[in-house]
């Protein structure tokens, strides 16, 4: 039974961490930029949507949708500062990802002075209520709430997924996808490339804001420590799914993505039944992670050699 | 027409390594000239290149097209006007897209990049003839990676694209030289074909003798930063591979080479 449930929960936090692992893989993969604002972003999701929804009684659907774009802003930070200023891309993300400590802060200050607690609040009272607790699960019962919570997700996660796979068949994204793999190219488009890159950065921090606005409505509250350690894991979540479904004929990058963030999850969530302590758990988060970076550099490795096999048959 | 008038570069200016390439070079390429330049290593050709396209700025002098001094485009905004294909097959093309998405890519250089979808399909029979043009089968294979693609058949599809939409420069820097013999025939063949139907004025660096001596209608010989043969018309047609490769033995012998 704990395992079912360990199951659930894991399944929840990991459909909620794909929208994280969506945005990063748009940094990371296409535009190969790892960017570590994402620490600072995803908490700054989460403190944007809780001020909508209890400050200003935004529904909690819009209020996910606008703190897409405080992300977008912070995204752009780091994209000039990489561009324009030429520091490095670790750097400017680091950069980043400090100062938005002190603005997820000071965000935070605003809400106490409405009279709540400090960091830890509900919006399990009478007339806030997230997104995953409307009329839809009310009508199918408490017990059910939990399926409810993942079928909403699931379409949530499904239509992030399909804006990107779109926006990456337009003009502009072709031109953001040519920026990370040949800079040279767009230049030689006659377009500046950097505009490309702060672009692409500050949409995928758009989306790792919007995780974390769907994180603390998961969980009806907002942590101001839920932005630690977030980078490993939508990079981790990035690289299984790109690493282990993407060589699945028809299925496309954005959905390993999806799956490479749930089963980090759930592998997550079973750590915790070992180590029930807790103690251990960063450490065993740690060792997955190098275990999955390791298998990751083995099967590519095993896949070019048996490529370079293949062509030297073909030369003879 | 193009014009680099009393151009100098030095690179690492104020250091031990400091290095004068350009001292007061000029150098003028008339509209529809093919210029096939030659020169051993670090005579300045492909810094030449550079320069021209903004790659690198300049210490000193103007670099004009059409009399007007472009000094401070910079060097996306020059590419709106020139084609450029490199050396490296991979420079020219994004390898992780196909070679539909590559040939969109190109084909909407100097319009706007915007949220309409990336591939018109009815441009797709275009695609497919000037794909046709280069007879490496290339057609059919719209949807594979560029990647996949050797490296000759790269480099056609860089050349197709550096001239899919009209440009008043084609700059070619050593495009061949990391092709084998016979692949880089067929590009040359190709690029001789293109410059003459687009009717492009082309600047073509090349450590292939024959192909300076055979192809494009003015030779120029580049040495230490500076030009030492100027051949065209009727006299570059006399000039022989030969001749090139005695004056390139003269100058090596003074280099103590």
């Amino acid at each position: 039974m704990l395992f079912f449930a360990t199951t659930i929960d894991g399944l929840q936090m990991g459909l909620c961490f794909a929208v994280l692992a969506l945005g990063v893989y748009i940094s990371y993969s296409i535009l190969d930029f790892p960017d570590l604002s994402v620490d600072g972003t995803f908490p700054l999701g989460g403190v944007v949507c809780t001020i909508l929804m209890l400050k200003l009684g935004i529904p909690a659907l819009p209020a996910i949708l606008l703190s897409f774009f405080a992300g977008l802003a912070a995204g752009a930070v780091t994209g000039v500062l990489h561009v324009k200023f030429s520091i490095s891309k670790l750097l400017s993300g680091i950069i980043v990802m400090t100062a938005l400590l002190s603005v997820t802060l000071a965000l935070t200050k605003l809400l106490t002075r409405t009279g709540l607690t400090t960091t830890i609040f509900s919006f399990r009272s009478e007339n806030l209520e997230g997104l995953f607790s409307g009329s839809a699960s009310r009508l199918l019962g408490d017990a059910n709430r939990d399926y409810m919570i993942l079928i909403i997700e699931l379409i949530f996660v499904i239509a992030v997924k399909l804006i990107i796979d779109l926006f990456l068949k337009t003009k502009l994204g072709y031109m953001v996808r040519a920026t990370g793999n040949n800079e040279m190219l767009v230049v030689s488009l006659g377009r500046d490339s950097g505009t490309y890159k702060i672009l692409g950065i500050a949409l995928a921090n758009g989306f790792v804001a919007m995780s974390g606005a769907l994180y603390s409505n998961l969980y009806s509250q907002y942590d101001n420590s839920s932005g630690s350690g977030k980078v490993v894991m939508a990079l981790a979540s990035v690289i299984i799914g790109i690493a282990v479904f993407s060589k699945i004929k028809f299925m496309g990058n954005t959905t390993a993505v999806i799956l490479g963030a749930v089963i980090y999850s759930l592998c997550l969530n079973y750590l915790v039944l070992v180590d029930t302590n807790g103690i251990y758990l960063k450490l065993l988060n740690a060792v997955l992670f190098a275990i999955i970076l390791i298998f990751n550099e083995k099967t590519s490795g095993f896949i070019t050699g048996r490529q370079k096999a293949k062509r030297g048959q073909a030369k003879c | 027409m193009l014009e680099l008038r009393r151009i100098s570069k030095i690179y690492n200016p104020g250091t031990v390594t400091e290095l004068c390439l350009f001292d007061n070079f000029s150098f003028k390429v008339a509209d529809g000239e093919f210029v096939s330049v030659v020169g051993s290593n670090g005579s300045g050709k492909t810094s030449m290149l550079n320069i021209i396209c903004g790659s690198i700025p300049v210490s000193g002098g103007e670099v004009l097209i059409d009399g007007k001094n472009i000094n401070s485009l910079r060097e996306y905004k020059r590419y709106r006007m020139i084609g450029r294909v490199y050396q490296n097959p991979a420079a020219g093309t994004c390898p992780d897209m196909t070679i539909l998405e590559n040939m969109s890519l190109a084909d909407n250089k100097g319009k706007r990049y915007g949220l309409s979808f990336g591939v018109n399909n009815s441009r797709k029979n275009y695609y497919k003839e000037q794909l046709s043009s280069l007879g490496l089968g290339l057609e059919d294979k719209l949807d594979v990676k560029l990647g996949a693609l050797s490296g000759g058949q790269r480099q056609a599809v860089s050349l197709l694209m550096a001239t899919l939409t009209p440009i008043d420069f084609l700059i070619l820097d050593e495009h061949t030289a990391a092709l084998d013999p016979r692949t880089a025939e067929i590009i040359m063949e190709l690029t001789n074909k293109i410059v003459k139907e687009k009717k492009l004025t082309a600047i073509m660096v090349t450590h292939n003798l024959r192909y300076a001596v055979e192809y494009g209608t003015r030779l120029v010989m580049m040495d230490k930063g500076n030009i030492i043969l100027d051949k065209s018309g009727k006299e570059k047609q006399d000039v022989k591979v030969e001749d090139i490769l005695d004056i390139f033995n003269k100058i090596s012998i003074e280099c103590g080479n």
